[in-house]
């Protein structure tokens, strides 16, 4: 049997001796199971002055047509003022009508009431009502609906959104395992459809291998958001460990003296880079370029590059490539993983090197790059100085989100946030 | 926080400003001019005085919504959703919908008697008008059109020149605006009163500026500019309305020629203030009906979706969200296709949104204050005990002239 939780809402609640204590105003739950039960129920009395009681729900004798029975007596409750529940799961406050996270079809849904399992005597949340259904029950129009499907997301795959006033970040529930399940392009996704306040709540509950996964993913003024809300000390965190080009994208755009504030949380070299890197065009090669690439010396030999390539720790969007550098790291050629095993291990890995490698210059725009690599059928190109000095690599995915704004912009479409 | 210089706050200032004074000026919409108009023609200086209290109303409402955008990040329908349930807000949707299209459907006919001045027939007008209102939004190009819309605004500074052009007997002006006269036994007068009120502060326009604030994504250190914001564009509204009004006294008043709209009042102001100024009565009374009408159906559709908890924005595909966009295409559709109708009365329909608008004004403030007080909402950003009892005051005045609009 379920029952709706807007059903029990201002369900009259009766003591021991059936005298009216007054009308269910909110149920508390502590989401620690999978199906969490209903743990206490607040009752409000008066008009004007309206006073509240918390009671367990083990005190629930039973339920009929017309209320709910305890089984104590009005003298044993305390009815004040003000109650407070912030710690707990509120589910008039946190659930009804509240915006929540689907963690299984990855969506932002609004929740038109809350279904509630019984199993003797016990109530357990079973699931929520997001369909029309649900909301045409609620006003009272059900008929007009007639035989729409109802539209329920099992309890366990909702995530509530709100916010604690203290920390402001949102508590995930313990069973919500889904939730850090949820791939990165799509929690991305469901964070851009949040309130401004719910998205910083949010990505400040998130561990830090989770905001590195999604940043380069956020459009820029929720990056910005997140960047003044958590302080530069740990934007200068997430901006180290994401790809250098998603990194600088995000710097470019943000005022001078705030990326001032986070250049000087990070490590000398780290900053050289990206600062080096912000000097170029966003839509030439240098611009889109990462820094984050192996380059070997052409001397090695195939052994020794592959445990340098077994040892890289940075974030390496191309692992497969292996860029040959000469002295002074002049660019010299480009091999691949399946071209070092199957070369012998005492062999120098410039002998390894593929035959006619294009390259670009700094300056090169999108539209060359783009020409070269659909030229080359290749999935990484190579960004060199005046003195054929390696710069950095610019990979097919950079590329690919360029020439799509431009094609759009060209169709007069907007990018669609879905793609 | 370092203390700074003037220059930097000017750029600040800049930076946030928009939806306070973008909300404002859509505020002088057809319904606008028109009242401002034929109050300026059929009464005079007379009620001159009565854009102080307007102006002291809309300033406290406006600034209401964004401080509630800023604080909560959410959107009006959305706070109505939370914290009234969703009984109130669907009945609150329902009315809404219903007065914007109503406000849509005045905003077209402003169009079409501005085409009218111009000498652009209506059945060709009003629907490319339309499609290209639909086309821009739905493409997502509006955000930059609505630059022009805004700079096209300044505009209005012509008809403050016409204001002094007209030559009025500023002598007479001042006293009227000094000392208010009220006859409360004329019932025309009352009425005009109401329309002047109504038409300026709309329930509309605080679920638009709260989105807009919202969309700003303004932080609460620098709420101070953004009220500056609000503060300008409600001067901004009522000055330029002053000066319509003037402008319409000092000639037509005087000659003793009587209006009953906009389009009236531009063709008897030809012969006294001369084809340039004919002109830019019909061209003001263009620009501000279509800035309306390309505002009015999408924050329509944002609110309801919101309420209701539909899938919405422009850069979401049909098929993802099909409820905002039917009902944006439902409500600018309705809107342009009954203007288009023959013999159809226009005054009925102004009349019709101005009660639509008069039911759900009260309504729509007692949630704000409600809301605005909410503790665990607003935190320490809720109204003083002052503030609260000004507002008390604006809001119970504000209801009974919607009652007497409505029921007199």
């Amino acid at each position: 049997m379920f029952v709706c939780f807007s059903k029990l809402l201002n369900e009259p609640v009766m003591d021991k001796d059936r005298e009216l204590l007054g009308k269910l105003y909110e149920i508390i739950t502590v989401p620690t199971e999978v199906y969490p039960k209903l743990w206490a129920m607040v009752v409000v009395r008066g008009i004007f002055k309206k006073r509240y009681a918390t009671i367990p729900w083990d005190n629930v004798r039973e339920r009929d047509k017309k209320g709910i029975y305890l089984k104590c007596k009005k003298r044993a409750l305390n009815f004040q003022d003000t109650i407070d529940y912030q710690d707990k799961l509120a589910l008039r406050r946190d659930i009804l009508d509240q915006q929540v996270i689907d963690t299984y079809n990855y969506n932002v849904i609004r929740v038109n009431d809350i279904h509630l399992l019984e199993v003797n005597q016990d109530l357990m949340l079973a699931h929520v009502d997001i369909g029309v259904k649900g909301l045409m029950r609620r006003l009272g129009l059900e008929k007009i609906v007639g035989k729409a499907q109802d539209r329920l997301v099992p309890w366990k795959f909702i995530q509530p959104l709100s916010i604690n006033p203290v920390s402001k970040t949102i508590k995930i529930n313990i069973p919500q395992k889904n939730f850090r399940s949820i791939p990165p392009a799509e929690l991305s996704d469901i964070m851009m459809d949040l309130d401004p306040k719910q998205k910083i709540g949010l990505f400040k509950t998130l561990d830090l291998d989770t905001r590195i996964r999604i940043f380069g993913r956020l459009d820029f003024k929720t990056q910005r958001e997140i960047a003044e809300e958590i302080g530069p000390k740990d934007s200068a965190e997430i901006l180290k460990e994401i790809p250098d080009d998603e990194a600088t994208d995000f710097l470019e755009r943000m005022p001078r003296h705030r990326v001032d504030f986070i250049l000087e949380k990070m490590e000398t070299k780290e900053v050289k880079k990206l600062s080096r890197l912000l000097g170029y065009a966003s839509d030439s090669a240098g611009g889109l370029m990462t820094t984050d690439y192996i380059a070997i010396d052409k001397n090695t030999i195939v052994e020794a590059a592959l445990n340098i390539i077994k040892e890289a720790a940075f974030p390496v969007e191309t692992f497969q490539y292996v860029y040959i550098t000469g002295e002074n790291k002049k660019f010299v050629g480009l091999t691949n993983i399946r071209r070092l095993i199957s070369a012998s291990p005492d062999e120098v890995i410039s002998s390894t090197t593929f035959p006619n490698i294009p390259y670009v210059h700094l300056e090169d725009g999108v539209q060359e790059v783009a020409y070269l690599m659909e030229k080359y059928k290749c999935q990484t190109l190579p960004v060199v100085n005046e003195g054929h000095i390696l710069q950095g690599i610019i990979t097919i995915d950079d590329i690919l989100s360029q020439v799509i704004a431009i094609a759009w912009r060209k169709t007069r479409r907007k990018v669609p946030r879905t793609l | 926080m370092v203390k700074k210089g003037v220059w930097p706050r000017i750029l600040l200032f800049l930076a946030l400003m928009g939806p306070g004074i973008i909300t404002a000026n859509v505020d002088n919409d057809a319904g606008g001019i028109a009242t401002y108009s034929i109050c300026g023609a059929n009464y005079g200086y007379k009620m001159l005085w009565v854009f102080v209290p307007i102006l002291i109303t809309l300033i406290i409402i406006q600034e209401m919504c964004s401080r509630m955008a800023v604080v909560t990040g959410k959107g009006l329908a959305d706070l109505i959703r939370e914290e009234f349930g969703v009984r109130i807000a669907f009945y609150a949707m329902v009315v809404l919908v219903l007065a914007n299209i109503a406000n849509t459907m005045a905003n077209f006919a402003g169009i079409a008697a501005a085409g009218e001045l111009l000498g652009i027939g209506k059945y060709f007008l009003v629907p490319v008008v339309a499609i290209l209102i639909w086309w821009m939004v739905v493409k997502g190009t509006y955000k930059s059109v609505e630059k022009i819309f805004l700079v096209a605004c300044l505009f209005y500074v012509a008809y403050i020149i016409s204001g002094f052009l007209a030559r009025p007997a500023w002598d007479e002006v001042f006293s009227n605006f000094t000392r208010p006269s009220f006859h409360l036994g004329q019932k025309d007068f009352v009425f005009m009163f109401i329309g002047l009120v109504g038409t300026t502060i709309a329930p509309w326009m605080q679920f638009y500026q709260q989105a807009a604030v919202v969309e700003k994504g303004i932080k609460i250190e620098n709420y101070n500019y953004n009220k500056l914001d609000v503060i300008i564009g409600s001067f901004m509204v009522n000055i330029v309305a002053f000066f319509i009004v003037v402008v319409c006294a000092a000639t037509l008043f005087k000659a003793g020629i009587r209006v009953d709209s906009a389009k009236d009042a531009a063709l008897a102001l030809a012969p006294f203030v001369g084809r340039y100024c004919y002109l830019l009565f019909a061209f003001g009374l263009l620009n501000a009906s279509i800035f309306a009408a390309s505002i009015l159906p999408i924050s329509t559709a944002y609110s309801v979706c919101e309420g209701m908890g539909w899938e919405l924005g422009v850069d979401k595909r049909f098929r993802e969200a099909p409820h905002f966009y039917f009902l944006y295409t439902f409500v600018l559709a309705i809107g342009a296709v009954i203007i288009l109708l023959p013999r159809i009365p226009l005054i009925p329909v102004m009349y019709f949104s101005q009660v639509a608008n008069g039911i759900l004004l009260p309504f729509v403030l007692i949630f704000m204050v409600k809301l605005i007080n909410n503790k665990r909402l607003m935190g320490k950003y809720t109204n003083s005990g002052f503030y609260n009892i000004l507002i008390y005051i604006v809001i119970g005045s504000l209801i009974s002239l919607s009652l007497i609009g409505i029921f007199v």
